[in-house]
């Protein structure tokens, strides 16, 4: 009785502190996606197109597979960027991602990787992703975790022969370019 | 002492050097005034747009890395402003108003609170600017800028010491050129006034003053010569015409001279000659009454008389000439005398004289008279003498002579109770020959008055005299005292 007793206490006092840290680290630090989310939008406004889309036409931000971010998306629809609104959808495969400006990868889908970066290259997207190496695999920005720390490598590359063209400000602050 | 360091002492040069370098000393120092004060609020101007630049390269250079909250390469782009001497502080605040990164000199605070509005443009010793960091017009952070204005303080100092050395250098080749140049205005006035100090000097009038040019000073040289020439002219006909009277004035004293001489000549021989007949007439006359007085019945004794009498009178009369032409011609010796005692022996002797008559003759002591002592004695002998003839007649004589001072002169006043005279013929008083009594009321030859007014005269002095009939006379001497 006594040792059931305190096991259900342990447990209780583990799920507690927990819980505390939990909600603790979420009210002081920002979560790894908000900050995501915060590079993606970001990345948007450091990156032109060589073939520009028309001025008053929305930017497209397709993310395809799983969403990573849930909700976290969402307050970027409707914000502009270098002067164009920007359009969240979420396209079910890659056929209905044609027409998208950047492009979303989730690790869901990395197994049709090749595909959708050939296939990108072709429609000038520009392809963000959090798959390990993303970059190395002919993609143009991958996010980077160094410790706690969020951050980005970018393959210009790809990025060239997708006809995007990246900021030097924003090279200035991967932490790795393929050039 | 202090007045030879006014204005009015200082010589004309002196004058003109301090004007024109008191002139440009003002005009420079007001150039040099407002050209720092120019030169100030230009690099004023340079240094805040500077730091706009920089601050604008910064806030462009720094915006991504706001963005992705990379401090790393914040801090890299911050610390290129190391090499930026004049910036003291720099700080990077992301939107919420946190620092993002900073950097600072040796000695300095902490970044201020970007939320509170810190101070911004010259403030104290420092230059400080506030910018936003904005991308496609959205503002992601703010960069806040702190320079010091050492280089600008420099700067204006140095400016300062140039154009001080620059104003100098001026002011000295002004004093060199003004120094050269004073002389064209001051060289013809200081000729000028030397000419009119020389001229006033030695009297010489054919000195001229050299004239330059045709302006204000030459016109005035020239005016100067004219009125010089005008003087010299003027001066040389006053002189000849002080010649001409003085040669004639010395003609005319020469001839007036000679004339007198011959006068003098002529009365004296004239008197003394006279003199001969006469002694010869009453000689005989007389000699005529003792021997041949049995001869002679009473009309003829009479006769005889009269004639020796007349010829008596007629001796008195050349006397009276001789005395008054002595009393002109003789030279002066003059001396003071106390003409109290004078007259006092003069009446004693009158008293002697005369026909007994109570006689009261009141002389004011300690009366003294500058004059030749024979002359004055005749001139006061002649005037008592009067005043006693003329109060023969009274029951008593009364006599009073009286001096009063005036300034530079002394009244004499000589009053009797005699007869007097009318005083409408007191203009022939004075006259020889003239007499206003006939001699059978009174004796006398007519000349006394007239050998008194020639003394008087002689000793630069003047006599009146007041009168009314009946009622004695009053002779007043006024005679100079010498100083």
């Amino acid at each position: 009785m006594a040792g059931g007793s305190f096991l259900l206490f342990s447990k209780f006092l583990v799920a507690l502190v927990l819980c505390v840290s939990l909600t603790s680290a979420h009210a002081s630090v920002r979560s790894e996606y908000e900050v995501k989310a915060a590079f993606f939008y970001n990345f948007t406004r450091f990156v032109s197109w060589t073939q520009p889309p028309e001025k008053e036409s929305p930017l497209r931000v397709c993310v395809i597979g799983d969403n990573p971010f849930g909700d976290l998306l969402q307050p970027l629809a409707g914000r502009k960027s270098q002067g164009r609104e920007l359009e969240l959808t979420n396209p079910k495969d890659l056929s209905a991602a044609a027409g998208c400006h950047v492009l979303f990868v989730s690790e869901s889908e990395l197994r049709n990787l090749p595909v959708i970066i050939t296939l990108a290259q072709e429609g000038h997207m520009l392809t963000i992703s959090e798959i390990p190496d993303f970059i190395g695999r002919g993609g143009i920005i991958g996010y980077v975790k160094q410790g706690n720390i969020i951050r980005f490598e970018i393959n210009l590359q790809a990025a060239n022969a997708a006809g995007v063209n990246i900021n030097s400000r924003l090279l200035e602050l991967a932490s790795r370019v393929i050039q | 002492m202090m007045g030879r360091w006014r204005w009015r002492y200082w010589p004309l040069k002196t004058k003109l050097l301090f004007l024109t370098l008191f002139t440009s000393t003002l005009g420079i120092v007001l150039v040099c005034t407002s050209l720092v004060f120019v030169e100030n609020q230009n690099y004023r101007q340079q240094l805040e747009s500077e730091l706009h630049v920089i601050a604008g390269i910064l806030a462009e250079q720094s915006a991504a890395a706001l963005l992705f909250k990379d401090n790393e390469q914040l801090t890299n782009i911050i610390s290129s402003l190391r090499k930026i001497e004049t910036i003291k502080q720099a700080c990077v605040f992301d939107t919420s108003g946190m620092l993002m990164s900073a950097l600072y000199s040796a000695g300095d605070t902490g970044c201020p609170d970007i939320s509170e509005q810190p101070p911004v443009g010259f403030v104290g010793d420092y230059y400080r600017l506030s910018l936003p960091v904005t991308l496609d017009d959205d503002t992601v952070g703010h960069i806040y800028l702190i320079s010091h204005l050492e280089a600008l303080k420099a700067h204006i100092q140095t400016f300062i010491f140039v154009a001080l050395g620059i104003g100098v250098l001026i002011q000295l080749i002004l004093v060199f050129v003004a120094f050269k140049l004073q002389r064209v205005v001051s060289q013809p006035i200081l000729e000028l006034s030397g000419a009119a100090e020389r001229i006033a000097l030695e009297h010489d009038y054919s000195i001229r003053a050299p004239v330059y040019g045709n302006d204000e000073l030459g016109r005035l040289g020239t005016t100067f010569n004219d009125m010089i020439g005008t003087i010299e002219q003027q001066n040389r006909r006053i002189l000849e015409s002080r010649d001409g009277l003085e040669r004639t004035v010395e003609d005319r004293t020469s001839q007036l001279s000679l004339a007198n001489k011959e006068l003098e000549a002529f009365s004296y021989s004239v008197s003394h000659d006279l003199r001969q007949p006469l002694r010869a007439i009453e000689g005989f006359g007389r000699a005529l009454e003792e021997d041949c007085a049995n001869l002679l019945n009473e009309s003829g004794k009479d006769h005889l008389r009269r004639i020796r009498a007349a010829s008596v009178r007629m001796g008195g009369l050349i006397d009276g000439l001789l005395v008054l032409s002595r009393v002109s011609r003789q030279p002066m010796e003059s001396q003071r005398l106390n003409l109290s005692e004078m007259l006092q022996d003069i009446a004693e002797e009158l008293s002697d004289l005369s026909k007994p008559l109570p006689t009261e003759v009141c002389i004011q002591p300690d009366m003294w008279v500058v004059g030749d002592g024979r002359m004055l004695r005749i001139a006061f002998q002649n005037l008592l003498e009067n005043a006693w003839k003329y109060s023969a007649k009274e029951q008593a004589r009364v006599i009073e002579v009286s001096a009063t001072s005036e300034a530079n002169y002394i009244m004499i006043a000589i009053q009797d109770n005699g007869v007097g005279f009318d005083m409408r013929y007191v203009d022939k008083l004075f006259v020889a020959f003239n007499r206003l009594h006939t001699p059978s009321e009174f004796g006398g030859t007519g000349i006394g008055l007239a050998t008194v007014n020639r003394v008087i005269l002689r000793h630069h002095g003047n006599i009146s005299a007041r009168s009314e009939v009946g009622k004695g006379a009053k002779f007043c001497v006024r005679l100079p005292v010498p100083a």
